[in-house]
């Protein structure tokens, strides 16, 4: 274009100051096989004259002759190199080159070419994807004054690169194992109904028909899950590399084994679990005892009352006694301290136990006072008859009518609180710390379970922990229905 | 039509259906709004700027369509990444440097879940920032936010329970022993002098400085034994244990009520509360933190730095960049400063009579200015933990301030081991 001017100069068409100003704008060229998402990769061939300073990169999507119409992209200082750093490719905000080599930056990390250099290249950053981009490059002096002259001829150019975006997950798999979890149920609810018809039992014709929704569900919201937890608990999976896991055997069992605090966590577990399901029982039976008095006046009242710390949700009452303990909480002010009574270990895990017989009494007590409600009363009046002790009537009468009931409901109770994360997520998220990376005081397997997948960022070794967790209460099931041959009582 | 084969038909129909499921192609629909996560508390100053921001981005591009959610703070980084990890991550978050340092790790498919900002931006758009506030967005080599506010602790105070006890306010040349001497006289009935949550990692490295440590060395290794250390956590606890001019158990929400009910004539607290506090009414004060008796070295807290991030997986990377640019405005910044106190990252108005001029705004500044920033490492956000087990096995009388840090530190260098 300069070239352009100069003739139509000589002709007589521009006037002769355009030939005086004729200045030496760089010839440019836009790297197309080059450019990269919103980086638009531009070569400047330049000849800064002794005047030169920087060189100024102006854009604009439309096309301009002045830089007024234009936003200013970057600057190039043009001067001495001499002891200025390198900075590798990929390392600065932006990417510039200079002879072949990244390009040097001052103190401040401004681009600075020599003055004997013959030009730059830039991955301009900040360029929006398909869309046309006009770009021009004015050499400046020291006072940041154009020492070009005319207009200027931007060249035009875009980058078309796409955006690099993580894979969309590939639910193939996932689809895969829904899909033959269901099959297998469907076809195990068709040998079911073959072997009715074999049986001659031709009675309740569609009964699976109608359990079938029951069992999809179930097979898609439970068996699925847990089947791939067990998966996860033999691979690396963590935050840094989620997705390209492998299979590493039973490594994280051992990792788990290995792990400092494991003993003292899985001790405390098994205090809590056995504490609060031995009171929640011993309490909900006395409870239920008092309550089934036939003396008692305004037994709706109590067992209202005594339902409350059950009825209301679980977390709202953990909040409310983790304020009631504050130093400056309720219970202090009541007892006129100022303790912090959640801060040392005994006393933060007698209290966590303690408020979650609190929540935990209420139901027991419900559950045992219907089942004394069954009880015959004959028993009991022949009993009296007999002159037999009431302590006797209760180790002889109750206590062996409640079995059927007391024996699934201390599993259950037991299976629950093993795995009760929220009164201890909430009243103290397991602390106070007793040794460093350790479990807290407080924390038992479920809730330290929670720290090693979201703070740790360690899924495999979480998943392990699951499945050993469940291997201990499916273990612990078995050998206290065993025990208790509560099988055989609940038939 | 016999129930068993009504039965088998279901069965295998619903099982061909699940294995035939469309999978999720990702294109973005025009309607598919932009999703913004923050973390403001509700009804808080900050939040009403940031929606007062969001409006207007709203009505100058009414083709964006946005959607904001809140997330508690404490929550942010663990719902970021499990959002990131199934490909349902916002598409803009604000997060403090800290947290990239946590996320900056993290990857889904071999991809990190925030996006590296610095195609995204030029070289002009990105110089108007303060290049300290620039640089802590960084994370290796990749800008993982754009800058929006900075922040650091400093001592506020209630100028009415000065006033009641005839004392001076805090000054900018105060030392510790002047704030525990004037703490212990202003502790009395239900009043105490100073509440800091003592426990608290964050609320201990200002001591630390003033002892002469520091959380990492120059070549950002673990250094929590470094210097006097040790004796900036037996300082800080004996703020409660002997001194007794802190509430026992306080952690910063406490502290903040204690504050806002007139129960605590100082604290040590962030700009982030102060709106809070003038709500409450209360005649407030600020001053530097002091210098340390022992060292004549000045507290230097850590200076955070909040800026504005783009998850990878976003469809709307362009979208989300301009409003995060918006966000961190020149006009949003100033309002931002002048109604939370939060200092601007925006070099024109760091310089600027807005903030120069401004009694409070420059009283943080001056605070800002001695504010030491902790570096974008995955370990600075693992750095608490081991000081708040220090901090509490120190407080139950375990084991000695020198132990417990040296056992930190070791736990610490183990941990980036790995």
């Amino acid at each position: 274009m300069p070239y352009l001017v100069a003739l139509l100069t000589l002709a007589g068409v521009l006037p002769a100051q355009a030939l005086m100003s004729q200045a030496p704008y760089p010839e440019l060229r836009a790297v197309d096989d080059a450019q990269a998402y919103r980086r638009i990769r531009l070569e400047v061939q330049a000849a800064p004259t002794p005047e030169t300073a920087a060189y100024q990169v102006w854009f604009s999507r439309f096309p301009f002759e002045r830089t007024q119409d234009a936003e200013l992209h970057t600057i190039i200082k043009v001067g001495d190199t001499a002891g200025l750093t390198r900075t590798p490719i990929g390392e600065a905000f932006e990417d510039c080159w200079s002879d072949g080599l990244p390009i040097p930056r001052d103190a401040s990390g401004m681009p600075v070419i020599a003055g004997s250099a013959g030009g730059f290249t830039c991955a301009l950053s900040g360029m929006l994807p398909f869309t046309d981009y006009f770009l021009a490059v004015v050499p400046v002096n020291a006072n940041g004054v154009s020492l070009a002259g005319g207009p200027l001829f931007p060249i035009r150019t875009r980058t078309d690169a796409p955006d690099l975006r993580p894979a969309e997950p590939d639910t193939r798999p996932v689809l895969f194992a829904l899909g033959s979890i269901v099959l297998s149920l469907a076809i195990l609810l068709l040998y079911l109904r073959w072997r009715d018809l074999q049986a001659g039992r031709s009675n309740a014709r569609l009964a699976h028909l109608y359990i079938a929704p029951a069992m999809i569900a179930l097979a898609a919201l439970t068996f699925y899950p847990v089947l791939y937890g067990i998966w996860l608990s033999f691979t690396d999976a963590n935050q840094t590399h989620l997705g390209e896991h492998v299979w590493i055997g039973f490594k994280n069992f051992g990792t788990i084994l290995d792990s400092a605090g494991t003993a003292r966590v899985g001790l405390f577990t098994l205090i809590w679990a056995v504490a609060n399901v031995s009171a929640h029982l011993g309490l909900g039976l006395l409870l239920a005892i008092a309550l089934n008095h036939p003396g008692l006046k305004g037994r709706t009242v109590y067992r209202t009352l005594l339902l409350l710390p059950w009825a209301i949700p679980g977390y709202i009452s953990v909040l409310a006694w983790r304020g009631m303990l504050e130093p400056a909480g309720l219970i202090n002010a009541v007892l006129g301290t100022e303790l912090d009574w959640l801060a040392s270990p005994n006393s933060a895990r007698t209290l966590v136990i303690l408020v979650n017989i609190w929540l935990g009494a209420p139901f027991m007590m419900m559950a045992l006072s219907g089942a004394l409600q069954s009880l015959p009363r004959e028993s009991y009046e022949a009993a009296e008859v007999d002159g037999v002790h009431p302590w006797r009537q209760f180790l002889h009468l109750t206590l062996p009518s409640l079995k059927s009931i007391v024996v699934p409901l201390s599993l259950l109770g037991f299976i629950w609180t093993f795995n009760m994360f929220h009164v201890i997520f909430l009243l103290t998220r397991g602390k106070p710390d007793v040794a460093f990376g350790e479990p807290g005081a407080t924390d038992i397997l479920i809730t330290y379970v929670y720290d090693v997948a979201f703070e740790y960022g360690n899924y495999g070794i979480a998943a392990a922990w699951s499945v050993a967790i469940f291997l201990m209460l499916f273990a612990f099931s078995w050998f206290y229905l065993k025990q208790t041959r509560a099988i055989e009582a609940i038939r | 039509m016999r129930p068993s084969a009504f039965l088998s038909a279901t069965l295998i129909l619903s099982t061909l259906l699940v294995a035939c499921g469309i999978e999720h192609t990702g294109d973005v629909r025009p309607q598919d709004p932009l999703i913004v996560w923050h973390s403001y508390a509700t009804n808080g100053r900050e939040e009403r700027v940031f929606l007062d921001a969001v409006n207007s981005f709203r009505d100058a591009h009414p083709d964006i369509p946005l959607e904001v959610n809140y997330v508690r703070y404490l929550e942010l980084v663990t719902q970021f990444i499990t959002a990131a990890q199934g490909g349902e991550a916002p598409d803009l978050i604000r997060f403090n440097h800290d947290h990239l340092g946590e996320i900056g790790h993290v990857r889904v498919g071999g991809l990190p879940v925030l996006e590296d900002l610095r195609p995204h931006l030029t070289p002009e758009e990105r110089r108007r920032f303060d290049p300290r506030t620039m640089q802590s967005m960084r994370y290796e080599s990749a800008l993982l936010a754009i800058p929006a506010m900075q922040s650091c602790l400093s001592l506020i105070y209630n100028r009415d329970i000065f006033d009641r006890q005839g004392m001076a306010y805090p000054n900018d040349r105060w030392t510790t022993d002047d704030m525990v001497r004037t703490a212990e006289t202003l502790s009395a009935g239900d009043v105490y002098g100073l509440a800091i949550p003592i426990k608290w990692g964050y609320w201990w490295t200002p001591f630390q400085t003033g002892y002469g440590g520091s959380l990492f060395n120059s070549q950002n290794v673990p250094s929590l034994d470094s210097g006097r250390s040790a004796e900036a956590l037996s300082f800080v606890l004996s703020l409660e244990q002997e001194h007794q001019v802190t509430p026992p158990g306080m952690h910063p929400e406490s502290m903040k009520t204690a504050f806002v009910q007139g129960r605590a004539a100082m604290v040590i607290d962030g700009p982030w509360n102060w709106g809070s506090y003038l709500d409450a009414g209360i005649n407030l004060g600020q001053a530097m933190l002091p210098v340390v008796s022992e060292t004549g070295l000045r507290m230097a807290p850590l200076l955070n730095f909040h800026g504005w991030s783009v998850a990878t997986d976003s469809l709307h990377k362009p979208e989300a960049v301009k409003l995060a640019l918006w966000l961190t405005s020149a006009p949003v910044q100033l309002q931002s400063a002048r109604v939370t106190q939060s200092l601007p990252t925006l070099q024109s108005l760091l310089e600027g009579p807005e903030i120069q001029e401004d009694e409070v705004l420059a009283g943080f500044m001056r605070q800002a200015r001695e504010c030491v920033p902790a570096p974008t490492l995955r370990a600075t956000g693992l750095v608490y933990e081991p000081i708040e087990t220090a901090l509490s096995l120190v407080y139950q009388g375990e084991i000695s301030a020198d132990e417990a840090l040296a056992e930190a530190n070791l736990h610490m260098l183990k941990v980036v081991g790995k």
